[in-house]
């Protein structure tokens, strides 16, 4: 059985076009770089025994600036990789344009409010302390 | 019109889920999907949670007591396990993505699951507080 090459490799799915999966593949390793972070962060600098943070250690650690930013970068970063892996698994059940028109419509929305939604919740938190 | 052997439908959507009797990119291809979906379910569970941030820190310290839950936690292990996996695999697709190793996808695989059953393993054993 002969297969070409391209077959084995990652690729845009039909009906995704190379810039989004282009997307989808650079936001993958920088959410390994930002998790790496997010894991020490959340399991070692926290004042509790299990090394969690607190509510006061949130609003504590909030207070430099890099971290809001990084905060934001993240779930940017996140929620787009993973709301474009939806669309790619719903992409597999063959939809037909109407459909499809309709699950990019309702997850680009989706995304927009869970990171308007996020950056309001990273704001309100940084702006309880100090 | 012809049908390529590559044409997605809705009964093949399914069989991606179970790929018993597949190869192994069949495997690596059900368990990168089905941990994605799981983490993108808690994605949206973690920021609804989170929102408890908001209102203060009695609601969000009492929230806090719910990780030493046992099914909570069984639950979180559960999100550690499939970040491993889904990233590990999600390594290999991407050195294949730039044309890495793509011949030798089976042991990238092999191997890459390796490391990410040692990472889970050792993550297991620090949550469980073994040592």
């Amino acid at each position: 059985m002969s297969q070409s090459t391209s077959s084995y490799v990652s690729a845009p799915r039909p009906g995704e076009t190379s810039w989004i999966w282009l997307v989808k593949i650079i936001t993958g390793p920088l959410l390994i770089l930002v998790l790496i972070l997010h894991m020490i962060v959340n399991h070692f600098v926290g004042s509790l025994p299990t090394g969690l943070m607190t509510y006061n250690d949130i609003v504590h650690y909030y207070q430099n600036p890099i971290i809001p930013a990084i905060e934001i970068l993240f779930l940017i970063t996140v929620v787009t990789h993973s709301l474009i892996g939806l669309r790619g698994i719903i992409l597999d059940m063959n939809p037909s344009r109407p459909v499809l028109r309709v699950v990019t419509w309702f997850l680009s929305l989706l995304g927009v409010f869970a990171v308007g939604y996020g950056i309001w919740l990273v704001l309100t938190i940084a702006s309880k302390g100090g | 019109m012809e049908q390529t052997r590559n044409q997605p439908s809705a009964g093949k959507f399914w069989s991606w889920f179970f790929p018993v009797g597949r190869q192994v990119g069949g495997w690596a291809f059900a368990l990168n999907r089905l941990t994605a979906l799981g983490l993108t379910l808690y994605l949206f569970i973690h920021l609804t949670a989170l929102g408890l941030l908001a209102k203060g820190p009695d609601g969000y310290d009492n929230f806090l007591a719910l990780t030493e839950n046992p099914v909570i936690k069984l639950g979180e292990w559960a999100v550690v396990a499939a970040v491993f996996l889904h990233g590990f695999n999600g390594i290999r697709i991407l050195l294949t993505s730039f044309g890495v190793g793509v011949t030798r996808q089976r042991q990238l695989f092999y191997g890459f699951m390796v490391v990410a059953v040692l990472v889970i393993l050792i993550f297991t054993l620090r949550m469980y507080r073994v040592y």
